[in-house]
């Protein structure tokens, strides 16, 4: 009897001891999973940060890049040919009547190839650094840009703002979405065979939202990227915007071509004064 | 008959609620649409096959027979049953080829137990319970239910194991078995017809935790969906 007492309180002691380690065994399974699951999360995130700093610091390198390579153009090639061209008139002021005619049109020649480079010189540094958006703003700066585009092809480029008076932004933000529109524009001329650009800017709430829409072919863009070359500009546009906690929508309209919204979330600046800065005045972009 | 059964229910009702609330999770499978995933579908058939063993054993017990062979006959077949679920999550080859030659042994053993635990076989009044079997079962069964959190926690696939099925299927088994494990080997002694012991509470946790059991692979269920079965 008191042999059957024993193993019974042997069993309930033994059962109990099995169901407790059964028990903390879960708990410790769930704990456990729960505890690396937020490891992960957070090593993630550690992650996806020094990428984005990574991309960042690309991208500021690549506009100080642009803004030392427009400051060399303007001051030293700018300057050279600005001086070439005045010799070059004084020359031709000297040698006005002793010239003969085969002379003097290749004098008038050099001068007019000196202008035109001249020119090429401007352009280049206004692409490379865009002034305009820095001194007045992003409806300045894409008006400029498409006025610019519309007198060099045969293309119909409308903008339409939501507001007339458009709030300053950040600079960084100004900045990415004046790239993404020139690469979106660029992309329509060159791939799409398109015959009419329109532009969209809108700030609704807390997003700016960028929308191109042309008349072309039209493209997919999850094919685009997979080709390795053809998708670079649009996985550039997703780097620019991951960077500013940005998305992009790539669209198919139903009357055909293609259409391309990116959003923003909005970054005013308090109130920006206008300096008479140099146009490429030597400093990193605080971006 | 039904007065029989009433007085039954009367005099066990933990050991009648073990029954019958398998009922509950079967239900709840075929509601649920869960036999869609090849380990539920075996958990049907394990819950079905277990409510007419139950079933059989209830109605035995009721009329004064001994039933303890159905006990010892059912043992392979749950364990094929419960360790098949297991076949179908395990990921690792190795795992699944384990798993079938020990469905293959274990079946083997098993039958030799009965017949070491019962020299005379056709003396089904004095039939006994296995000795090792149900004990070798359930250790069987902890052990697939620790692989497969290690294989969880290794792989780091489910986010939220409240949320996962299987887990609570798993919680279940791992509760019930740890719960027996002591007691099976007991009962070849214990429950023997003419001379029968009283295990007294420790007979009752076993019961206790198979209700208990039933009622996490109800929960397991219900958190399962059809619509995100392809996801998981």
């Amino acid at each position: 009897m008191q042999n059957s007492e024993e193993l019974k309180w042997a069993l309930l002691v033994a059962s109990l001891a099995m169901l407790t380690m059964a028990f903390c065994m879960i708990s410790f399974v769930m704990y456990y999973q729960k505890r690396r699951f937020e490891e992960e999360k957070k090593i993630n995130d550690i992650e996806k940060n020094y990428n984005r700093l990574l991309l960042d610091t690309a991208l500021n390198s690549e506009e100080t890049e642009r803004r030392r390579i427009a400051q060399d153009l303007h001051d030293d090639i700018g300057t050279m040919l600005s001086l070439t061209k005045l010799s070059l008139n004084q020359l031709s002021k000297m040698t006005g009547s002793e010239r003969s005619e085969k002379e003097d049109q290749i004098m008038r020649k050099s001068q007019s190839l000196v202008e035109e480079t001249i020119l090429h010189v401007r352009r280049i540094t206004r692409d490379l650094v865009p002034t305009t958006l820095e001194r007045f703003g992003l409806l300045e700066a894409i008006e400029e840009f498409i006025h610019k585009l519309a007198e060099d092809n045969n293309l119909t480029i409308s903008f339409h703002a939501d507001m007339e008076e458009f709030p300053r932004q950040a600079q960084k933000l100004e900045l990415t979405l004046y790239r993404i529109m020139q690469e979106l524009v660029n992309n329509a001329i060159k791939h799409a065979n398109c015959t009419r650009i329109e532009i969209r800017l809108e700030i609704k709430e807390e997003l700016i939202g960028l929308r191109v829409t042309d008349n072309g072919i039209g493209f997919d863009p999850e094919k685009m990227k997979e080709s390795s070359m053809a998708g670079l500009g649009l996985l550039g546009i997703e780097s620019r915007l991951a960077i500013l906690n940005g998305t992009v929508l790539y669209e198919k309209p139903e009357k055909g071509g293609a259409s391309a919204f990116a959003q923003i979330p909005v970054m005013p600046v308090a109130e920006v004064k206008l300096e008479p800065l140099h146009p490429f005045r030597r400093e990193r972009v605080n971006v | 008959m039904f007065p029989v059964y009433l007085a039954y229910c009367i005099k066990n009702p933990v050991g009648c609620i073990a029954v019958f609330i398998t009922l509950l999770p079967l239900i709840l499978i075929i509601y649920r649409k869960a036999y869609i995933d090849p380990s539920f579908k075996l958990l049907l058939l394990y819950l079905v096959f277990k409510l007419i063993i139950d079933v059989i054993m209830f109605h035995t017990a009721a009329m004064h027979q001994n039933n303890l062979l159905y006990f010892n006959i059912a043992i392979p077949f749950y364990y094929s049953f419960l360790s098949g679920m297991f076949y179908f999550k395990f990921s690792s080859v190795a795992f699944k080829r384990i798993l079938i030659a020990s469905m293959i042994g274990f079946l083997v053993f098993t039958v030799w137990d009965i017949l070491k635990s019962n020299a005379q076989l056709h003396d089904l009044h004095n039939h006994r319970a296995v000795l090792f079997a149900k004990t070798v079962e359930g250790v069987l069964i902890i052990a697939l239910v620790l692989l497969f959190f290690y294989e969880i926690i290794k792989s780091l696939q489910i986010p939220n194991l409240l949320t996962f099925p299987f887990f609570w299927v798993c919680s279940g088994l791992l509760l019930y078995y740890s719960s027996f494990i002591f007691i099976a080997p007991v009962f070849h002694y214990t429950a023997t017809w003419n001379n029968s012991v009283d295990l007294g509470i420790a007979n009752t946790i076993p019961t206790v935790f198979e209700i208990l059991c039933a009622l996490l692979f109800s929960i397991g269920i219900y958190h399962f969906s059809p619509a995100n079965y392809a996801k998981q």
